[in-house]
């Protein structure tokens, strides 16, 4: 760190020499005065005030309206808001799907002021998922809201594929912290989809991926949030864990199947455990070889990722720019790239950055063999976690997957009969 | 189902003091007022390689061109002004280098002329300031206009900047002024 | 109502498609193109620079930038209403929709389907496995496939190198240093340039071997042409294909590449770079120096034998690019279009600017020789950008840079008072620097078999080793004073201004042999098929045997000549005080 900070300050003091006064500081005889130029520094602390105040405040009132009201109106209400404010005032940075890589960021490099709002904007949603479950994603998720509030019908996919299909995000996650880590680049951030709907405007490619997936949320709940939040995957694990759960009412399940229609992200569980027969010991087996298959996936992830860690580097600047380099002085014809020759009009050291790229190698090989883990593991605990077999008496709610959006309230028989009570009563 | 509840509750409490560990431990790096929220270019460092105009998430880059009047040499032959083999010094369409017109020029007195920039109009190119760098002062440097700028989490600028003169910077630090050098 | 409902979405959606795909086209556009500033624009305003004061033109420009003003901001508008269309359009699809789906909405899809966990489970588990075991494969595969990656680069430069090596021993008398030592690197500029003309072939083909700057490509004194004619007559115009006149006199030497020849002229008027065309001699284009920024308005005072044009032109074989006393450098491509023009700085030079220039890729290199501060300056030659500069606290001097292969990779060696230095080309890293000169330096080093050489009438004759900067042998027997030496990797050549030409053994520096000649060298000798050519400056040309310099043969051309001569296949360029003509054998 040392030595990349005595690198920013010699080039600093190289072109700080070069800017040279060549003409003198005019005289003005006719009492000409130099115009005061003002220029604006927004009041980011009081944005970033409300920002956190808004984001606890709509998390606890999806709290309130999960857990007592039992009532999707106010998720709506949260929804649009989130997408108004969060969404288009905002435009969206910072995100908590965001802040995952700038807390990996801050972890790293001390060189880095992480901000205290966007370690909030990070944790707050964690600590209610430990205590609550999923209910940032509910609406208070700008990203989430905009899928929720452009869904008419939920033609749902194969339930075995979206759960195989449910590893996506970790892997995406698994990248996202490499490049994090290694100071490469946010990943997260440059291929969010929705923020460039939210700012009008954008880079051409993401922004035609991230209309794709809005005209897919219209027919299909949540792609984003099912298939590739990392964020999403991070908060299951704690929610999973939470303090309290959700239920989807508070008469008494009546086994009606109604509700597990309903849901958009196939985190309603049936009663009965199976109707297909198979011998204890079989099963037994198979928990046992996917219990083994689990150190081996963990490793063989890791090898497989790190043996690409040096293409992967390719992703960090400085190992670009020596790439560049190197392939410049194999053919001298070509044309120069930009980043070569801004190197060599800043006077940079060709050996002195090799020195850094050999850093930045290395650290990558560390990297991308702990992520080449990471999803190795996640693939292999999925493997035996989907070997498991459990029984249930009525239709419950798996807080891995259930964000919270409210719409198995309205199908559930008992609430409608309450609520029709309740207006008779009153 | 005791034994479930139980494990359950110890990995509840597991999952708990990680997320609060994490969280005292970044805590203790987070800086309550002075964060890096912003992105800044250091003038010092920029070479003018025309990228702020054309990779800004903004459909018109937040990136404008600022002139330290206290620095600018009040020449009647601008090199941030005119095209390198100007003919006339005069404000004509043909003279000028600015492919937007947005610098306006005006006589102050005998010889000294007073250039403003029209931020509306500027798209941060950096073809004036390399033009003034090379022959003038250098009192005219790109610089993000933070009122614009959409303080994205990672900047795409400095993503793809050549001379690595996008960085983090502090509210107190928001702007990195040449007029005070 | 239903019906209405899906009319409606069915409109909406259609409409939202046409105008996302036209926005996003419109979007595409302001993105890519910088808003005012279209080719045609640019290319009227460049027009009005170059031409004379013309009133309807600047006219043209103005009516066209305010009417691309005007444009541009319509477009504008058009665009930020078509995204707000868009977002309407939207709002009222999503909720014709979700009206259109009312009243299905909170029936179940099919009949009951009770969710069977446990095959969900199973199915799963299968996807699952057979995604991560398909994705193990292809990584596996793509490792593989790197080793193999690895494995085949290095089978097939041996085979290339096994070519190079058998197109080199295919020249026997091609005697060009860096080809006969480095066949293993690939950083030669001159063998990929022979590759890379190869192909073409017409009537009157573009000549695959180019002389791109001084004393051939690398500047080193030495060309890989061959076949070049031993006799002419100007008078009789035997062996001559062509004799041309040059507008304004210099005395810098032509360069060639492709079909074009280059060399400049001044006087106290205009300083131009001329393009001949190397088959017919015809005068194809002229680029002048003017309307430079920071130029000076009268003329630096010079000695008439050094003048306002001593420098010779470097090319790339895209673009050309000329310096002059004024401190002027412009760049050309190869149609005579003035590409960028600049002025690093009227130099202060009491005899007059003489520094030639010298291309490597894509970068133009400039010894810039100065009283106050020399350095050595390395610009993109696209641009005129400055890639590397470096100041050398030399004294002045009047020598020209060249391109050497030491130690395997090519480098810049610089020649000056006090010292010879060589450089890394890429960034202008210093590899070493030996103290050996004094006086006014006016000759140029060269290079052959790794070791550099360098000789100055007020100095000494020194061989360096090209990989160390190891002094290996140093002469004082014969030095030259304007002319520059040559060398194979066994003789080096040198030429007086007292008219004693000699050849010193590469290895000990011992003199191998000497002729008398009484009469004066500015010119210097060039190693070629075989031969050494030299030209002396009442116009008498030499021509030597390169392998023990013995006089093949001798005789008056009848111009006085100064320039060095420039070589292709089959032919020789000479610029004469009077003329240029070109040698080929009939």
């Amino acid at each position: 760190m040392r030595r990349i900070f005595s690198i920013i300050m010699g080039v600093l003091g190289t072109s700080r020499a070069l800017a040279v006064a060549r003409f003198p500081k005019p005289d003005f005889t006719s009492g000409y005065r130099y115009p005061e130029i003002v220029h604006g520094i927004p009041n980011e602390t009081f944005w970033n005030v409300l920002d956190i105040v808004l984001l606890a405040g709509m998390m606890a009132l999806v709290v309130w309206a999960a857990y007592r009201k039992r009532s999707r109106a106010v998720m709506v209400t949260v929804s649009v808001v989130s997408v108004l404010y969060f969404g288009f005032f905002r435009s969206g940075c910072v995100c908590s799907v965001g802040s995952i890589q700038n807390v990996v960021f801050a972890a790293v490099d001390s060189g880095y002021h992480l901000p205290w709002y966007v370690l909030l904007v990070f944790l707050l949603p964690i600590l209610f998922a430990l205590l609550f479950g999923r209910v940032f994603c509910s609406g208070v998720c700008p990203l989430g809201a905009l899928q929720e509030l452009v869904n008419v019908r939920n033609f749902r996919l194969s339930r075995a594929v979206s759960a195989a299909l449910s590893t996506i995000p970790w892997i995406y996650l698994s990248f996202a912290i490499l490049y994090a880590a290694t100071r490469s680049q946010f990943l997260i951030c440059r291929l969010d989809p929705f923020i460039g709907i939210f700012r009008l405007g954008g880079d051409l490619g993401v922004l035609t991926f991230g209309i794709v997936l809005l005209v897919m949320s219209i027919f299909i709940g949540r792609p984003f949030c099912r298939f590739l939040c990392p964020y999403g995957a991070l908060l299951s694990v704690f929610s999973s864990l939470s303090w309290k759960k959700v239920e989807i009412t508070g008469k008494g399940c009546i086994n009606c199947a109604l509700c597990g229609v309903s849901c958009p992200v196939d985190a309603i569980r049936a009663p009965q455990a199976s109707r297909t027969k198979e011998e204890r010991s079989a099963g037994v087996k198979r928990i046992i070889l996917f219990g083994l298959m689990l150190p081996v996936l963990t490793f063989g992830g890791a090898l497989l990722v790190g043996s690409q860690s040096d293409a992967l580097s390719l992703a960090h600047k400085d190992v670009y720019l020596y790439e560049l380099l190197q392939r410049q002085e194999a053919h001298p014809q070509q044309a120069e790239p930009l980043e070569v020759e801004t190197f060599h009009a800043l006077g940079g050291n060709v050996e002195e950055l090799k020195e850094k790229v050999d850093a930045i190698r290395h650290d990558y090989l560390f990297y991308s063999r702990l992520s080449g883990a990471l999803i190795g593991f996640v693939i292999g605990f999925k493997l035996l976690k989907l070997s498991l077999k459990r029984s249930r008496k009525t239709y419950t709610i798996d807080m891995a997957r259930c964000t919270v959006c409210g719409k198995c309230f309205n199908y559930c028989p008992q609430n409608i009969k309450t609520s029709k009570n309740e207006k008779a009563i009153s | 189902m005791d034994r479930r509840n139980f494990l359950r509750t110890c990995s509840s409490l597991v999952a708990g003091g990680v997320a609060l560990a994490t969280g005292g431990l970044l805590a203790t790096k987070a800086s309550a007022k002075q964060g890096d929220i912003f992105w800044q270019i250091d003038p010092y460092t920029c070479t003018q390689c025309g990228r702020c105009e054309t990779d800004c998430v903004l459909t018109v880059s937040a990136v404008k061109c600022f002139h330290a009047n206290r620095v600018c040499g009040y020449c009647d032959l601008c090199g941030g002004y005119y095209r390198p083999n100007v003919k006339e010094l005069n404000t004509a369409a043909e003279n000028q280098l600015c492919p937007t017109g947005a610098i306006k020029r005006e006589f102050v007195e005998e010889p000294y002329f007073e250039y403003t920039i029209d931020e509306a109009l500027c798209t941060g190119c950096g073809k004036c300031v390399k033009g003034c760098t090379s022959f003038g002062n250098g009192s005219l440097f790109l610089q993000i206009d933070q009122d614009k700028c959409q303080q994205c989490n990672e900047c795409a600028i400095a993503r793809v900047c050549p001379s690595n003169a996008i960085q983090r910077v502090t509210k107190d630090s928001a702007y990195k002024l040449k007029d005070h050098a | 109502m239903r019906k209405l409902y899906r009319n409606i979405a069915i409109v909406t959606g259609v409409f939202i498609l046409m105008l996302a795909v036209m926005l996003g086209m419109s979007y595409f556009q302001m993105r890519q193109v910088s808003p005012l500033e279209t080719g045609v624009m640019e290319t009227l305003k460049e027009l009005n620079e170059t031409a004379a004061d013309n009133e309807s033109l600047q006219q043209q420009i103005r009516e066209l930038d305010l009417l691309s003003r005007k444009a541009y901001f319509v477009k504008d508008g058009q665009l930020k209403t078509g995204i707000y269309l868009l977002l309407g359009m939207a709002l009222v699809l999503v909720a014709s929709l979700n009206l259109y789906y009312k009243e299905t909405k909170n029936l179940p899809e099919k009949d009951f389907d009770p969710i069977d966990d446990w095959l969900i489970k199973s199915n799963a588990r299968r996807y699952l496995s057979w995604a991560a075991a398909g994705v193990a494969m292809v990584g596996v595969g793509l490792i593989a496939f790197q080793h193999l990656n690895l494995l085949k680069p290095s089978g097939e430069t041996l085979v290339a190198e096994v070519q190079d090596v058998e197109a080199e021993t295919a020249l026997p008398e091609d005697i060009q240093p860096e080809a006969a030592t480095d066949s293993l690197s690939t950083d030669s500029v001159t063998t990929e340039e022979i590759s890379d003309t190869a192909e073409v072939e017409d009537a009157k083909p573009e000549l695959k071997i180019a002389s791109k700057a001084f004393r051939g490509n690398n500047s080193g004194g030495s060309s890989s042409a061959r076949g070049i004619a031993t006799s002419w007559n100007l008078k009789s115009k035997k062996n001559i294909l062509w004799q041309s006149s040059i507008p304004k006199h210099g005395y810098n030497s032509p360069v060639i590449t492709g079909r074009n020849v280059f060399l400049t002229g001044a006087d106290a008027q205009a300083r131009e770079l001329y393009c001949y065309d190397v088959w017919s001699g015809e005068l194809k284009w002229t680029v002048k120096a003017d309307g430079i920024p920071g130029s000076p308005s009268s003329m630096p005072k010079v000695n008439a034998d050094t003048g306002l044009a001593a420098s010779t032109v470097a090319t790339n074989g895209e673009q050309v690019c000329a310096i002059f006393a004024t401190g002027d450098v412009i760049c050309s491509d190869m149609e005579g279009k003035r590409l960028w023009a600049k002025n690093i700085g009227l130099p202060d030079n009491h005899y007059g600017y003489a520094s030639s220039l010298l291309m490597y890729g894509n970068m133009l290199i400039i010894q810039y020789q100065n009283n106050s501060n020399a350095q050595i300056l390395a610009l993109n030659a696209k641009t005129g950008n400055t890639i590397w500069s470096k100041s050398a606290n030399d004294k002045i001097a009047w020598s020209s840079p060249i391109i050497a292969t030491l130690g395997g990779k090519s480098a810049l060696v610089v020649m000056g008072n006090p010292a010879i230095s060589a450089y890394n080309i890429n960034n202008g890293g210093e590899l070493w620097r030996v103290e050996c000169m004094s006086g006014e330096v006016g000759s140029s080093p060269t290079a052959a078999g790794g070791v550099v050489f360098g000789a100055s009438e007020y100095a000494k004759c020194i061989a360096i080793d090209g990989a160390t900067g190891e002094t290996l042998w140093e002469a004082s027997d014969f030095l030259p004073e304007c002319s520059s030496l040559a060398a194979t990797k066994d003789l080096v050549f040198c030429a007086t201004s007292y008219g004693m030409v000699c050849a010193y053994d590469a290895t000990t520096g011992e003199v191998k042999k000497e002729h008398d000649l009484t009469t004066p060298f500015y010119s210097s000798p060039v190693v070629v098929d075989g031969k050494v050519y030299l030209f002396s400056n009442s116009g008498k040309a030499y021509i030597f045997s390169a392998s023990s310099f013995d006089l093949i043969t001798s005789f008056e051309t009848g111009e006085k000549t100064f320039a060095t001569p420039a070589f292709t296949d089959g032919m020789m360029v000479v610029r004469t005080d009077e003329s240029l003509y070109c040698v080929k054998k009939e």
